[in-house]
């Protein structure tokens, strides 16, 4: 195959953005993304210095601080053509969020504009930019599917992970009752009011482990470490898992 | 809930709520059902998405020319022969009645369900003027013979078991009774239905008012409703200003969801169309009708940030959805109002300050907003609250640096990376079996019940330069749709 | 006390603080209620049996009871039936120049005590038939709208049309033909719309009720149960001349 002549495609480009959770917690999950992405024939880049999408801040109401961070965020992905996110929560800051923090100042508002457009939440990526709905993973297992408040309300997408579960050979996919209930995280909900928290996670968990799955996949960090800290604090054999790792078989096993 | 009660931090009432078994099972079985009933009546019902954005707008702009609505709405009751009232506060609202009673002779009142007449504490003050009020609405009945406050918006005593109410009755009504709720309800028609004949003043909420007709409007299901407006010689109506609509087209927009967003049914048993006292001529209805349009907080919303919550129609279904109010249930908020929406009333009527608490009470998943028959975006409210709590200097200052801080090191990479140096070291005598399973201070919250994930020993910023470089593969790993 | 120039004052001086969230617009009226209405009634004359078998059907959907007969003479042998069986004596009735049909001959034969609403409306005669009405077994009323969509009667009050007639006794029995059938809420609306153009003369009572089934709640455990404080049981007679 020569790369001359008409009807060679550039690879697609596109920047990780890693979250600060997916940073400092789960860099597994960064590097399955990576080799995920690989695999699909795009270039991946990593604007260095990251650090927060300002989510945190934001919910809190701290809006001042959020732009703050915000602003950072945006100067790092300038330059990017496309930028994936691994969590569905960071994701919906960056795209409906981050103009809003700047409806007084026109540039940084633009700017903000720009970035939402160009960023999505992985599963997103996946199925909208590069048109994958079946990825050959080398990952054996039954799965169950929680949809992440921020991805399923925020950016109205439930449909994409669930494409790419059924897509994935090894996969079989096993619909989790109540799957749209939220696990119990909200962030900074998660240690304000830790008992609610807890007890909402329960009710979540004994859906998951009512489905008999291997394990719960997701798409946000925050729900992964809600829900993989229940579990592994029941001592349960289930495993809670990032949709990156299914795909790209980097899940650790 | 008394003032004593509201001094218990809100998460030790959460706390109490969720070791509360019957009160556990009560809720996941009451609110599992309404959300089942929702769906599968908008399933049925294609015209209902339009219908509810339709809905919005009507309420939007029914507030772009709310004085003007209002004016008619009270001259139209005037014209019928009926009174109007403004009440700025609750007291004056109670204050209002009282003369009422004072002035008619009441002694005894029936009441048909109203949150507004909740909400100002009426009650209360009925009793404490030597007036009777009786609660008629089965629900709102048997939480006054317990003495207690409703804990659902449209099912006040979702919190009970049959049992409990069987004993309740047995007391009150000086018998015995099965914990069956066929014979439960039967004893409370029998029982109630002197009280009807007999009473001197029937007491209502409005769940609209069209004020092109001065028609005030009840959705209900029990025939209380009904009872209350025929009866007795005077009719009092308590309604927040904001449920006035312009007129009987705009109105069936809203029937057509209401019920269906409170309960799943496509109308409630009874809509009653209520235009002033009874005419010349016509046999039954009270001699003298009284509307009282109540502020309490709410015209200063007009142009604040919680303007969309005065759209709400309280039909509940935010709190049936909601996974903070299923787990806790409507007692623990400690408001007239509970759940999502009503962390935003309480605001509305309180003041921030009562809800620097209950502005956290939210994960902020949106289940509300999906729900809601006019598309409140409880959320953002939420969030809009939680950012005057700090702005107010509501929020204790310990948690208001700990932010400023935050935004410190997530703006610096250095700070970002040193943060996370630190951690690796402080989290080192915690770590077990790749897990984090205890914290001390604060983050012990976490880690009481869940494990934590470590900081990683090389994060993903320090591994990328292991990555970085490699090409990307030759895309036979992935096969685009057909 | 607040009066009423203060209240829409500061309701005013807050309007002006703010255009609105979006731009938006109440729900489009009819420019001529009249006309509408007459629209509706005229598309109801030929649609009138596919409103009826709708509303048959979310009729029985509520636990409404339907009869159907040929005429205005068969009506009073449905009530005996529904007397008999739910052992009722005592029946109140609308007036029977509204209602089209006088109960007290037919039904007196056999037993029943009929009393239609009073002509008149003073305070003995109020106090008179509410006793009646409660001690009643069974209520029989006219329907002046029957909704097709939900399966509602919608009744207007009024000279003898008592309120407590479909409200007070065990059993409600509604009877209407076919110029009561519509099929939508919208529909609804319009006739509202020409109801109230000029309701001194529309209408003679201050009540419009919607009855949708019989009276119902599920307040306890959420078990559903009938007859709280209204009927228990709703019958629906449909005269087809």
């Amino acid at each position: 195959m020569t790369a001359a002549g008409a009807g060679v495609t550039p690879p697609v480009r596109a920047s990780l953005m890693i979250t600060c959770l997916g940073d400092l917690l789960f860099p597994e999950v960064g590097v399955a993304m990576v080799k995920l992405l690989r695999g699909l024939g795009v270039e991946v880049d990593f604007p260095e210095g990251q650090t927060c999408c300002g989510l945190p801040l934001f919910n809190s109401g701290y809006h001042h601080e959020a732009a703050a961070v915000a602003g950072r965020t945006m100067a790092l992905f300038e330059r990017s053509e496309h930028v994936v996110v691994p969590s569905g929560s960071c994701a919906w800051m960056v795209k409906t969020e981050y103009p809003g923090l700047f409806k007084d100042d026109p540039r940084r508002r633009a700017a903000a504009e720009s970035l939402a457009d160009r960023t999505r939440e992985l599963s997103q990526f996946l199925v909208e930019v590069l048109g994958v709905t079946r990825v050959e993973s080398p990952f054996r297992g039954t799965v169950t599917y929680h949809d992440s408040c921020h991805l399923l309300r925020g950016l109205g997408e439930s449909r994409s992970p669930r494409t790419l579960l059924r897509g994935a050979p090894g996969v079989t996919l096993v619909e989790l009752p109540g799957a749209d209930q939220c696990c119990g995280f909200g962030g900074s909900f998660s240690v304000r009011l830790p008992e609610v928290s807890t007890a909402i996670l329960e009710r979540k968990l004994a859906s998951v482990e009512g489905t008999g799955a291997d394990c719960v996949v997701a798409c946000d960090a925050g729900c992964l470490m809600q829900m993989g800290g229940g579990l592994s604090r029941k001592g349960s054999r289930v495993r809670a898992l990032h949709l990156a790792q299914v795909l790209s078989g980097e899940d650790g096993a | 809930m008394s003032d004593a009660e509201l001094r218990v931090p809100f998460p030790q009432r959460a706390g109490a709520a969720l070791k509360d078994a019957f009160l556990q099972e009560a809720l996941t079985i009451a609110t599992t059902k309404f959300i089942d009933l929702r769906k599968e009546a908008f399933a049925g019902f294609p015209a209902g998405e339009a219908l509810r954005d339709q809905a919005r707008r009507i309420k939007e702009a029914t507030l772009q020319r709310l004085d003007a609505h209002l004016g008619r709405l009270a001259d139209n009751v005037e014209r019928l022969g009926g009174h109007v009232h403004w009440a700025s506060t609750g007291a004056e609202a109670r204050e209002i009645v009282l003369r009422l009673c004072r002035e008619r002779g009441v002694r005894t009142v029936v009441k048909s369900k109203s949150m507004a007449t909740e909400e100002i504490d009426l009650n209360e003050a009925l009793e404490g003027a030597g007036v009777t009020p009786i609660e008629t609405d089965l629900g709102e009945y048997i939480i006054q013979l317990a003495g207690e406050k409703p804990s659902h918006i449209i099912a006040p005593a979702i919190h009970k078991t049959k049992g409990q109410v069987a004993e309740l009755f047995s007391k009150a009504l000086d018998g015995r009774f099965a914990a069956d709720p066929e014979v439960l309800t039967a004893a409370a028609r029998k029982e109630l239905r002197q009280k009807f004949l007999d009473a001197d003043m029937g007491i209502t909420g409005a769940n609209f008012a069209v004020a092109e007709t001065g028609t005030v409007v009840l959705v209900t299901n029990e025939g209380n409703g009904r009872m209350v407006t025929s009866l007795p010689r005077v009719h009092v109506a308590v309604m927040g200003m904001e449920k006035v609509i312009p007129s009987m087209t705009d109105l069936m927009v809203f029937l057509a969801i209401l019920a269906r967003s409170a309960t799943g049914q496509q109308l409630s048993s009874y809509t009653t169309l209520v235009r002033g006292p009874r005419q010349p001529g016509e046999l039954e209805g009270p001699e003298e009708f009284h509307l009282i349009l109540l502020d309490s907080g709410r015209i200063r919303q007009i142009a604040g940030p919680l303007r969309e919550a005065l759209y709400c129609l309280r039909c509940g279904a935010c709190l049936n959805v909601c996974p903070v109010y299923r787990q806790i249930g409507g007692h623990a908020y400690g408001h007239t109002y509970p759940g999502p929406i009503g962390i935003l009333l309480t605001a509305m009527l309180r003041g921030t300050e009562s809800v620097k608490e209950l502005a956290h009470a939210s994960t902020l998943c949106g289940a509300c907003k999906d729900v809601c028959p006019v598309r409140i975006d409880i959320p953002r409210m939420l969030i809009e609250l939680r950012e005057h709590v700090d702005q107010e200097k509501v929020a204790p200052w310990a948690e208001r640096a700990m932010f400023r801080a935050a935004r410190r090191i997530m703006s610096s990479p250095a700070l970002f990376r040193m943060g996370a140096r630190v951690g690796r070291l402080l989290q080192a005598p915690w770590v077990r079996g790749g897990r984090v399973r205890r914290l001390p201070l604060f983050l012990g919250r976490w880690t009481a019940t869940r494990d934590l994930p470590p900081v990683a020993q090389r994060t993903f910023s320090e591994r990328w330069k292991d990555l970085a470089g490699g090409p990307p593969g030759d895309g036979r790993r992935g096969r685009r749709a057909p | 006390m607040t009066t009423r120039a203060e209240f829409l004052g500061r309701v005013g001086e807050e309007m002006r603080k703010t255009p609105g969230l979006f731009p938006a617009e109440t729900a489009e009226r009819p420019a001529r209620p009249g006309e509408a209405a007459e629209a509706v009634r005229r598309q109801m004359a030929e649609r009138w049996p596919q409103a009826l078998e709708r509303f048959i059907r979310e009729f029985e959907r509520v636990a409404g009871i339907f009869h159907r007969v040929r005429g205005m003479a068969e009506v009073p042998g449905v009530i005996r039936a529904i007397a008999h069986e739910r052992g009722a004596r005592e029946l109140v009735t609308w007036a029977p120049g509204v209602l089209g049909v006088d109960l007290r001959e037919s039904l007196g034969a056999d037993g029943l005590t009929v009393t239609p609403a009073p002509a008149g409306a003073d305070e003995a005669a109020r106090l008179r038939h509410r006793e009646e009405a409660a001690r009643a077994g069974i209520g029989v009323t006219g329907a002046d709208l029957a909704l097709a969509e939900t399966g509602t009667l919608i009744l207007l009050s009024g000279a003898g049309r008592p309120r407590s007639t479909s409200l007070l006794p065990e059993t409600h029995v509604a009877v209407f033909g076919r110029p009561a059938m519509v099929e939508s809420l919208e529909q609804v609306g319009i006739l509202l719309e020409e109801l109230h153009v000029d309701p001194a003369r529309s209408m003679s009572g201050a009540v419009i009720t919607f009855i949708t089934g019989p009276s119902r709640t599920a307040d306890i455990e959420l078990t559903l149960t009938r007859g709280v404080h209204g009927p228990k049981y709703v019958h629906a007679i449909f005269v087809d001349e």
